[in-house]
């Protein structure tokens, strides 16, 4: 996660903007800030909405005694975004705010720092430094292997590896400018990372369930195997609240990797005369540390020192939850099925694979941590 | 050879960018909740 811009606002001065998939290629031009509000107001509409969804089920199923079944508001928020993008489309005016999803789920990592003491932090975050290195190891080779068995491109070998094993979108993003991938390779990427983050939404809790995993376990789990921030901390969530969170820690220690691995890529593909060369390596990774880790530890901090009551605390923690509405909406919003499924087979199949490989590593490694006594 | 970061056509899906530090921005903004919420101006949120 070290994406560090808004996408600038797209004019909305067409009339013809209710198309349903975003028309990638047309001219985009600057916009006034106002420009985002209208997608903001979306994201915190259908997260709302999701909210109340999932207030009313659980209403209707104990004062009126249906049979209804219990979904998460996190769900909720995803499928009817899900369902705005894919089958209303969604208008050009509101694709700026839309793109603002970064920025609440980042906020809500951040104030989420209020629901660990320092010592969880270290203990469990460095757990899972430990945890991550072997993932990136393995998954990093595998995915290069699976990339060379299906004959796809090296550097979109390169960028499925690198998203697949970091923190997904953000990671290629970051890693498009060091190893100078062809466009193609670059959507094919992130449309690869995007429909196997869709997957991991719907398997990973049914997996959990069948396993009777842990909240804390599978919150490892979810953020040491998904990919991308949104759907690995919403991978959690719907696991449950904890679980959520553990996912949070878990993902923001594989996401502090992405510096280094995004460093080896470019120095490698350099050395080939097929990237440019980085001089200034500490300044190269200072760039791609994803800093909002550092407020999530601030935070962390300040209420391992007492600086907050215990309501207080709550509080933030609500606030937290509150802020990730709107995040959860933009995971279903850019979701364009029609994208996911227009990629090409082999990619998706070399991403498959190496995902199922990484969830079973990762799945054994939390297992092995918790049955020897190493996670607590 | 790598092409200047200022002439890449924009990615699918991103369009331009504002320098606008969404890292830093959520810092600020998470920071300045927590202390609002310490020093009593929000308080007793639930979800």
């Amino acid at each position: 996660m070290s994406t560090q811009t808004i996408p600038m606002p797209i004019a909305a001065d067409s009339p013809s903007s209710f198309a349903a998939p975003p028309d990638v290629t047309a001219p985009l031009k600057p916009a006034s800030l106002p420009a985002f509000l209208p997608g903001i107001a979306l994201l915190f509409t259908i997260g709302l909405l999701g909210k109340l969804l999932e207030h009313a089920f659980t209403v209707l199923s104990t004062e009126h005694h249906l049979r209804l079944p219990q979904i998460s508001y996190v769900l909720w928020a995803i499928l009817l975004g899900l369902m705005v993008s894919n089958f209303l489309g969604v208008a050009r005016i509101f694709r700026p705010g839309i793109a603002t999803y970064e920025l609440w789920l980042k906020l809500g990592i951040v104030l989420v720092g209020a629901r660990f003491l320092l010592q969880d932090v270290l203990h469990i975050g460095g757990l899972s430094l430990v945890l991550v290195a072997v993932e990136l190891a393995l998954s990093l080779s595998v995915m290069t292997v699976l990339g060379r068995i299906f004959r796809l491109p090296p550097k979109l070998t390169s960028l499925l590896a690198i998203g697949s094993s970091i923190c997904g979108v953000t990671a290629i993003m970051a890693a498009q400018g060091a190893i100078d991938p062809d466009e193609e390779d670059t959507s094919t990427a992130i449309a690869a990372i995007l429909t196997l983050g869709a997957i991991a939404l719907v398997t990973f809790p049914a997996i959990g369930h069948s396993l009777h995993l842990g909240q804390q376990a599978y919150g490892m789990w979810a953020g040491l195997a998904v990919d991308n921030t949104a759907e690995s901390v919403a991978t959690g969530a719907l696991y449950g609240q904890d679980a959520g969170r553990w996912a949070i820690l878990a993902k923001t220690a594989r996401s502090s990797f992405i510096g280094f691995v995004v460093l080896g890529y470019a120095v490698y593909w350099a050395s080939r005369g097929q990237a440019a060369h980085v001089r200034n390596k500490p300044l190269f990774l200072w760039q791609k540390f994803p800093k909002f880790i550092l407020g999530f530890l601030a935070i962390s901090v300040l209420a391992t020192a007492g600086f907050f009551t215990k309501g207080q605390l709550n509080s933030l923690a609500s606030l937290s939850q509150w802020v990730f509405l709107p995040a959860f909406a933009g995971v279903g919003l850019r979701t364009n099925m029609k994208d996911l499924v227009g990629q090409g087979w082999r990619p998706l199949a070399v991403g498959i694979l190496g995902e199922m490989f990484i969830a079973i590593i990762t799945l054994g490694l939390v297992f092995w941590s918790y049955n020897h006594g190493v996670a607590r | 050879m790598a092409t200047p970061e200022t002439n890449r056509p924009a990615q699918p899906g991103t369009g331009h960018r504002l320098p606008i530090n969404v890292d830093l921005l959520a810092i600020g903004l998470g920071l300045t909740l927590a202390a609002l919420v310490r020093f009593g101006v929000i308080h007793q949120i639930t979800f």
